[in-house]
């Protein structure tokens, strides 16, 4: 059933961002990869950008990471300091404007530099950063139309849909809609030898970090966590795994405070846990 | 003065021009077998109940049989009675009536009526009962259909009655028969068909 | 600042209950699901809605003339007013010009903006709300928590109680079917007894000065057609040009409300009955401002559905009263800060900024962008506590240079690992309050990049 506006006869806006484009028969050792590495995960978490980094290679990709890069901007824009924020996205552009394609295992950072850097001016270089810059998964399956990563993975594992990557990348349909499904994680993590991919009895709702929101509203945002945390519970997963290790960060430090007995895992760490 | 304020600083701020979007494509043209099978399925969800009967003429017996108190204004013999300058206490002491419905809705088993289907405009809420007779050729698809075949302007009042009055503000629990009529019934007939070889 | 945070704080309190709260109002979401699946072309209804009223808001004040035209050719009283005391004032005049007493009146959040009700209370007289939810928050004296469900917040126990101390209900009874009944005795004699039912108005059609009220209860029809004066209250923007237009409004905003495929009534009044008055009173109140704001202009297409409130986790976990405006939830955060900047500054900060309420909205009006760019405006004029722009700054200057950025985070990942928990956990670490910080590593992923790439230089260098 086709669900869209358009074959209804309604002219909508079409949406030049974050539009995925395969690109065929492309020589992959030809392509510059930039690696960009979220603050959050270079500070705490930098197994997830190794993670990455060993992926992206094994794929046969010349993968750099600049090494001036610091973070994309988001903190303090989503704090309503867009205009702090500007030198913290030239020094991004910067870092970036040479490479093919950036990736990143990150999709609110992804969706920040595809949506709001828009108020940069729209220099050549800019565009070109906008329009190339892509979160892991989506890089994997829209531009290398790779889906099969041949990973092995004997886990009950929980899908935490991360927003900006769900409704803001359209990583997969939200639930909200009256579209047909898809999910470009769940399509990666399918075809993994023994895993099992539970159901979740509210599949997208927030996890409740929205960055500052954690701490300037933080009863509200800890009761999210612990809400999202308990569905993959009672669902029996051992692993929740999301593309925002920004969400899986504040889900782990609930877990932590509460003693639970579940872990966290970047989607990178899953991927790359294969025989490539 | 306060409209030619508002006016004038709504007409200032305005959004650039757009243009009324054309509608969809037309709604896909169902049976009528089908459309009464749809209206009846939300004439249950929303609460009504429901009654088939072979013919208009069948109507009169089945109501004097089994709701023998009930005022009929389809007829016009008690309009002068119940007239819009009929006190309210009056009208309070209606038990069940019953009204001709315009046109019904499959998509919700709603059914328009306006002022030239009752004399005073309270009778359709203000009655414990209300039965509705509704012709099921007059069954439209949707919304889209019933608002193309009703004119505002042919009345000063008129409503989409769909199922009897309920309300769920009390732990989201429903109840039926909140200020409006407790129970509303549904007599879906059909016109007698004419055929020149059988003229009765 | 409306405290929204701490209230939020006083309501999870009480888990069980916030468990409850947020486990109801997932299931009114659920219900809108369903229905709107129902409706295969409803991604396409709700396009041609927002651009319908995208068309009404660029063309607005011609619709307004026309509708006002076609009312009075009806025999409508049509007014005007400028603000909340003007429309006020103008039901008052309404009121005493028909030595009128007693008044009810049907659901308008509009009456709610303006505080018609404690204006007409303190002119001696009686206004009953007529809504069962209305009328249960009236009696408790307080605000509505939602638009659409406003006693949502309460257990049918504390309803019963209450309906013990008003209506002489039996004591501990709770069980709704019975204390509906004994709400619709008393309110049938309020309706009988009314000189004056005020309403508020869900559409006005233009072409034919047709006011549209959406009800379940049958309140609405019950106070206007008993009630000799009839009046109803409506924003600028609830004007929708022709009738064929109703049409997509009421196939989404039930479904979109509460899962039903549309309201028991849906009340078309364009004349007033026999020997009676019909007024209706069109109202400003900030909204032909918030029209040339471009930003946040399409937070007036708002048709009052509450869809964003049921979808939205934050609203769920912290109940419409923290909100402090009429409209809670994710409309009322991007419509408050219109009204009144400094004091909802930080309603568009109680959000995630998810974009669910985006993607429910029948009428497409991007709420989670509204937030962010509510965000940006609060920030650049300086309207947050002077701590939070500090920190703000900082952080700035820490994010767009590598070498401050490498120290700060080498410097707080040793303090991390060598500070006693004690320290660093303390209050003012409000991460700390419900979560654990991340353990911390030795070397961030830049310092190991780093070495492994020395590393290969001198291994290459060796060959």
């Amino acid at each position: 059933m086709n669900y869209t506006a358009a074959s209804w006869g309604i002219k909508t806006q079409t949406h030049k961002k974050g539009t995925s484009k395969m690109v065929r028969n492309l020589d992959i050792k030809k392509l510059n990869i930039g690696l960009f590495i979220p603050c959050y995960i270079d500070q705490f978490y930098p197994q997830v950008g190794i993670a990455t980094l060993e992926l992206l290679q094994k794929i046969g990709l010349n993968v750099v990471y600049p090494m001036k890069q610091t973070c994309c901007g988001q903190p303090l824009a989503n704090s309503g300091a867009e205009k702090e924020a500007i030198p913290v996205y030239q020094n991004f552009v910067r870092n970036f404007s040479e490479f093919d394609y950036i990736v990143s295992p990150s999709g609110s950072c992804v969706y920040h530099v595809r949506i709001h850097y828009d108020i940069l001016e729209q220099a050549d270089e800019v565009k070109k950063v906008r329009q190339n810059t892509y979160e892991l998964c989506e890089f994997i399956i829209d531009v290398l139309g790779i889906d099969d990563l041949k990973i092995e993975y004997p886990h009950k594992v929980g899908i935490h849909q991360s927003c900006h990557g769900l409704r803001g990348l359209k990583l997969g349909r939200s639930s909200e809609l009256v579209a047909n499904p898809y999910s470009k994680v769940r399509k990666l993590l399918e075809k993994a030898k023994g895993i099992e991919i539970i159901r979740l009895n509210r599949e997208d709702e927030c996890c409740g970090f929205g960055g500052t929101f954690s701490v300037f509203e933080p009863e509200v945002s800890v009761k999210m966590g612990k809400d999202r945390v308990r569905d993959h519970q009672e669902n029996d997963a051992e692993i929740i795994t999301a593309t925002d290790m920004s969400c899986l960060m504040h889900l782990e430090g609930i877990i932590r405070r509460q003693k639970w007995d579940i872990k966290v895992v970047h989607i990178a760490e899953i991927l790359n846990s294969n025989n490539l | 003065m306060s409209r030619d304020d508002i006016l004038q600083t709504v007409k200032q701020n305005v959004a650039e021009f757009k243009p009324l979007p054309k509608y969809l494509k037309d709604t896909e043209q169902q049976s009528a077998e089908k459309l009464k099978e749809i209206f009846i399925k939300y004439l249950k969800q929303v609460g009504a109940q429901f009654i088939e009967l072979k013919s208009n003429e069948d109507i009169a017996p089945f109501i004097a049989e089994h709701f023998p108190g009930a005022f009929d204004f389809g007829k016009n013999d008690i309009w002068e009675e119940y007239s819009e300058y009929c006190p309210k206490e009056k009208l309070n002491q209606l038990e069940t009536v019953m009204l001709e419905g315009q046109l019904g809705v499959a998509e919700n088993g709603a059914i328009w009526l306006n002022d030239s289907d009752f004399p005073n405009r309270l009778i359709p809420f203000i009655a414990q009962q209300v039965i509705i007779k509704l012709d099921s050729d007059k069954i439209v698809s949707n919304m889209i259909e019933a608002y193309r075949k009703i004119n505002l302007e042919n009345a000063g009042f008129g409503v989409f009655i769909s199922g009897p009055s309920k309300t769920a503000d009390i732990e989201q629990s429903l109840v039926y028969g909140a200020h409006g009529p407790k129970e509303l019934k549904v007599i879906l007939y059909s016109r007698e068909k004419t055929n020149s070889k059988n003229v009765r | 600042m409306t405290g929204h945070s701490e209230k939020a704080g006083q309501f999870l309190k009480d888990e069980k209950r916030a468990d409850w709260h947020d486990q109801t109002l997932w299931i009114v979401r659920q219900k809108r699901d369903k229905a709107a699946w129902s409706v295969s072309e409803w991604e396409g209804l709700r396009e041609y809605a927002s651009q319908i009223k995208d068309h009404v808001l660029s063309n607005l004040d011609d619709y307004l003339i026309q509708f006002e035209e076609k009312a009075v050719e009806n025999g409508v009283n049509v007014h005007w007013a400028s603000n909340a005391h003007e429309f006020n004032e103008i039901i008052l005049h309404i009121v005493k010009a028909n030595n009128a007493v007693k008044i009810v009146k049907s659901k308008s959040m509009l009456t709610e903006e303006c505080g018609l009700n404690p204006f007409l209370e303190k002119n001696g007289l009686e206004v009953v709300d007529t809504d069962l939810g209305e009328r249960i928050i009236q009696f408790r004296n307080e605000p509505p928590s939602h638009i659409v469900l406003p006693a949502i917040h309460l257990k049918k126990e504390e309803i019963g109680e209450l309906f013990h101390e008003k209506l002489h209900t039996e004591k501990g009874a709770s069980d709704p079917k019975y204390l509906t009944a004994a709400a619709r005795v008393h309110l049938r004699e309020k309706f009988l007894s009314a000189d004056i039912a005020i309403t508020g108005v869900n559409f006005a059609v233009a072409d034919s000065g047709t006011v549209v009220v959406c009800t379940n209860e049958g309140n609405a029809d019950m106070g206007v057609h008993a009630a000799p004066v009839q009046i109803h209250c409506m924003g600028i923007e609830k004007i929708i040009p022709r009738a064929e237009d109703l049409a997509v409004f009421t196939r989404l905003l039930a479904r979109s409300a509460t899962g039903q495929p549309i309201t028991t009534y849906t009340s078309h009044y364009r004349k007033p009955k026999a020997g009676g008055q019909m007024h209706v009173v069109i109202v400003d109140n900030g909204r032909s401002k918030s029209l040339g704001r471009e930003k946040y202009r399409n937070s007036l297409k708002c048709i009052r559905c509450g869809a964003c409130m049921n979808t939205c986790p934050v609203y769920r976990s912290s109940g419409g009263h923290s909100y402090s405006y009429v409209i809670p939830g994710p409309v009322g955060s991007i419509l408050a800060p219109g009204s009144d900047i400094n004091k909802f500054n930080d309603l568009p900060f109680a959000s995630s900024l998810c974009g669910s309420c985006t993607n429910v909205c029948p009428v497409k009006i991007d709420i989670h962008n509204l937030l962010y760019d509510w965000r940006q405006e609060i920030v650049e004029r300086k309207l947050l506590p002077p701590v939070k722009m500090f920190f703000l700054k900082i952080t700035g200057k820490v994010l767009s240079q590598s070498s401050f950025y490498n120290l700060s985070g080498k410097v707080a990942r040793w303090a991390l690992r060598n500070f006693p928990r004690k320290m660093v956990y303390h209050r003012i670490n409000v991460w700390g309050w419900g979560r654990e910080l991340p353990e911390v590593p030795k070397e961030s992923f830049k310092q190991r990049y780093r070495k492994n790439s020395q590393k290969r230089r001198v291994r290459n260098e060796q060959r």
